[in-house]
């Protein structure tokens, strides 16, 4: 359906994109992933020319679409796109956002494009929102307008830009629902993504780009269990994680409690281990307060994708100093609960380095 | 904050008392040499003033009714205009006086283009046919003899074109003034004579006396037709008309600062109500010889070229935002330009521009150089409000249509434009409200709109506050009636507001 040759695209010096070739076949979910700046959502809006190649072809259903002859226009309206910023049409109301496009390139009338967009207001359960403005509407709510707004003009391909980066993380999942549901009916589609979990089990293929290419792709399956290349492998198994310095005693531990939640969200932590998470910190923070005007500490929490691993180092230098080892408290109580909600607690105390690491019950 | 306006208030009053204090009694011409003297800006009072007294403090007037109000309300202390319009003047004022006699006298005569030596001969020849005929003699035995003010009929056929007359409206009788909306007097009769005389039909239109000479010169005009005093200076100018009047000048000020009259004892005994004087003031300005009628034509006027001018402004500020938005350099370079100097100049020296210099040789209608000029001015701003609204509106909204299959004009006219017109309604609003306000120096160009209309019956009834206020009230209702509309406009282009209406049905 899309075969792409030797796709290239530079700005000024800058190469984006380097010869990327492949192919998109019919009723096929591929999921897009890579780090950051890597030309992910470049290659996607060279498919439908938002950014004008700098050099090879691109055939949809065998025409080349970057022939001048060609009217782009109409190619598109085979192919529409998501967007990571929704991009509703925020002076019409939610039903006419779907309509605009049928009424106006289709020439459909409008009571038949009003009738189809309700049906599709459906399918994705918004359709009480019908006559509400975009303004209006959640994250979670607007970006499944926009998807059906695509479906409204009935395309082969749906092209879907980072559609949950913008989301709050608890709008996420409605989201991607709604995707899902979408490739069990057999709708072809390309999806830049960072959600890792939701990409493996969505697609027939995964593309994993990094430096401009498509540098390694194949089943859902090979890329995340078995990667062959190296960076594939660092990108799948790498671990993310959440530093703080802590060097006064007047430190803002709300600022600090809201930082880690924020992380935790993100990394799609379930609510209880989060609890645990920041019950531990809160009671290790009162074990190093006293000496905290005289060492820095820092405090990481690391997380990993793949294993969902979760652990919590503390580090401070100077002399070897454990608080879980203090003879002076008045009670052990912080002590305990620390020991309860984690499974391996592990101290280090080499070079002038003291290393605390606490790995959580999953 | 009362207090403030108060102590300024006081202040004010202060500062005039003492003005009218330091005034002496002005015996003779000798003491016009230290005094403030109003005169209309380029007459040869004005000449005079500045040769005779180059000490005094000579303020220059456009109208011969702005000097007389400029004497009564105490600007200046002395006014110097012709002696024979003077004495019919004064019959309505009977608190200014003349100081001591008439002087200069000089014979006067309409002025001719230097290069349109048929007209000017033409007229010497008509001139001399009614001075054999005896109809002159007729003329001058009416108008200023016996003071019969009834304009006789001429009949002008309009056979062989049109007649264009430069004059001024408020000169004052014998020679012109206007009265139920209809140009009489004495050089109006002549001209009108003299039109009749060649075939053509005439109009008149009336500038300031500063404007006459060069609307003559650049062919705006056909003639003037206004008591125009001998001078060496004007005669390089322009060629005179067989003289047809002589008159000479004379001072004035109020008779409180007049020596000879100091002695006349007052008789204010009965001074009216401020309700009488209001009844008097609505009589005197607005329904004494049809004066409304002025208002109203002047009201559709204002009217007339403020729509005109959003029109043509809009539509103009469309196309510089397109210039300018452009990445073309060859287009957006002159469309900025073009902004910069619309936005750095006064309108009124635009208007002046337009008006004298680019359409100097075509005979082209002041209401259309009135909607050019203020049409430009409102366009440069225009296309910069449109430019940050279109701008203002996320790239987003343009991908989103073209990714669905528009393309960019239509994504421009179903996405973009109607997001633009929702943000830019308050801006715009305010700038459509400036420009009805910025209508009001038309007068310059010989348009009567509203302002010039005040003018005009000001300079009838010499009265200021009036005339004045009741503009200012008209224009406010324009405006008034302008935001509400604009208002409407924007609240039904609020899509909530649709909503609304469709739950409400």
């Amino acid at each position: 359906m899309i075969k792409v040759e030797n796709l290239s695209k530079k700005y000024g010096d800058l190469v984006v994109l380097k010869n990327i070739s492949t192919e998109i076949k019919k009723g096929e979910v591929v999921s897009i992933i890579g780090p950051s700046g890597t030309g992910k959502s470049t290659f996607l809006r060279c498919l439908n020319l938002l950014d004008q190649p700098s050099g090879g072809s691109i055939f949809i259903d065998g025409e080349n679409i970057l022939d001048k002859r060609i009217d782009v226009s109409k190619i598109r309206q085979k192919m529409n796109m998501v967007f990571q910023s929704f991009n509703l049409f925020s002076h019409l109301s939610v039903l006419e956002n779907l309509t605009l496009g049928p009424i106006k390139l289709k020439g459909i009338s409008k009571e038949a494009a009003e009738n189809k967009s309700m049906d599709l207001l459906r399918l994705v359960g918004l359709a009480e929102k019908a006559e509400n403005y975009p303004d209006e509407l959640s994250g979670g709510q607007k970006q499944r307008v926009a998807i059906a707004r695509c479906l409204a003009m009935e395309p082969e391909i749906i092209l879907f830009d980072e559609p949950t980066s913008a989301l709050d993380p608890t709008m996420v999942s409605e989201v991607l629902s709604v995707i899902r549901r979408l490739a069990k009916e057999g709708m072809t589609m390309a999806i830049v993504t960072h959600e890792m979990a939701f990409a493996r089990d969505v697609s027939n293929r995964v593309f994993y780009m990094d430096q401009g290419l498509i540098y390694e792709e194949g089943s859902p399956k090979q890329i995340f269990d078995a990667p062959k290349k190296e960076r594939t492998k660092v990108f799948i198994n790498r671990i993310r994680n959440f530093v703080s310095k802590i060097k006064t005693q007047d430190f803002d531990f709300y600022a600090l409690n809201g930082e880690i939640e924020g992380f935790c969200e993100k990394q799609l932590i379930s609510k209880l281990i989060r609890a645990n998470l920041l019950r531990v910190v809160e009671e290790l923070l009162i074990l190093y307060k006293p000496y905290l005007n005289k060492i820095e500490l820092e405090l990481e929490i690391a997380h990993s994708e793949k294993t969902n691993q979760l652990s919590l180092i503390c580090q401070t230098k100077g002399k070897k100093f454990n608080p879980l080892d203090n003879k002076d408290l008045e009670d052990d109580i912080g002590i305990k609960i620390i020991h309860k909600f984690t499974e391996v607690v592990e101290f280090k105390w080499a070079d002038n380095q003291n290393r605390l690491e606490l790995l959580f019950v999953n | 904050m009362i207090k403030i306006f108060l102590l300024i208030f006081y202040f004010l009053l202060s500062f005039q008392a003492n003005a009218n204090e330091a005034m002496k009694p002005i015996a003779n011409l000798e003491d016009l040499k230290n005094k403030k003297i109003g005169v209309m800006l380029g007459s040869t009072h004005d000449a005079f003033a500045h040769k005779q007294y180059p000490e005094a403090e000579i303020l220059q007037y456009k109208s011969p009714a702005d000097v007389l109000l400029g004497v009564k309300s105490g600007k200046v202390d002395v006014g110097i205009y012709n002696s024979v319009s003077l004495t019919e003047i004064l019959k309505l004022n009977p608190d200014l006086g003349v100081i001591d006699k008439p002087f200069e006298f000089s014979p006067v005569g309409f002025g001719f283009n230097k290069k349109d030596i048929e007209l000017h001969a033409q007229f010497n020849a008509f001139f001399k046919a009614i001075k054999e005929s005896g109809v002159y003699a007729d003329m001058i035995e009416r108008w200023t003899k016996k003071g019969i003010t009834d304009m006789p009929k001429i009949d002008t056929p309009n056979k062989n074109g049109l007649l264009v007359a430069g004059h001024i409206s408020d000169g004052g009788l014998p020679f012109v003034t206007l009265r139920n909306n209809e140009n009489i007097g004495l050089n109006i009769e002549l001209a009108k004579r003299f039109a009749a005389y060649l075939g053509k039909d005439i109009r008149f239109d009336d500038m300031e006396f500063g404007a006459l000479i060069p609307s003559l010169n650049t062919g705006k005009i056909d003639f003037i037709a206004v008591t125009l005093m001998f001078t060496e200076e004007r005669k390089q100018k322009i060629n005179f008309g067989e003289p047809y009047y002589e008159i000479g000048m004379s001072a004035f000020a109020l008779k409180k600062n007049i020596a000879a009259f100091k002695q006349e004892k007052k008789n204010n005994s009965n001074t009216p109500t401020f309700i009488e004087e209001l009844v008097n003031n609505f009589q005197n300005n607005l329904i004494q010889e049809k004066r409304y009628l002025l208002l109203w034509d002047g009201l559709k006027t204002t009217i007339i070229i403020s729509i005109l001018a959003t029109i043509f402004g809009t539509f103009l500020g469309g196309i510089v935002c397109f210039l300018r938005m452009s990445k073309n350099r060859f287009l957006n370079i002159p469309a900025k330009v073009y902004i910069s100097i619309l936005r750095g100049t006064p309108v009124l020296v635009i208007l002046m521009i337009i008006f004298y210099v680019v359409f100097a040789s075509v005979n082209i209608n002041p209401i259309i150089v009135a909607t050019i000029a203020f049409g430009m001015n409102c366009g440069a701003y225009a296309a910069e409000i449109f430019r940050s609204g279109i701008e203002g509106i996320e790239k987003g909204q343009m991908e989103a249509g073209i990714a669905m299959g528009f393309n960019k004009i239509k994504t421009f006219i179903y996405i973009i434009l109607p997001q633009t017109i929702r943000r830019i309604l308050p801006i715009y609003k305010g700038e459509i409200i400036t420009l009805v306000k910025m209508t009001s120096i038309v007068g310059y160009i010989a348009v009567q709109d509203l302002t010039k209309a005040s003018d005009i019956i000001r300079s009838r009834t010499f009265d200021a506050f009036f005339p004045l206020i009741l503009i200012a009230i008209l224009y406010f209702l324009i405006s008034l009636i302008l935001i509400q509309t604009l208002d409407y406009l924007e609240k039904i282009t609020d899509p909530k507001y649709k909503r609304k209406v469709r739950t409400k049905s």
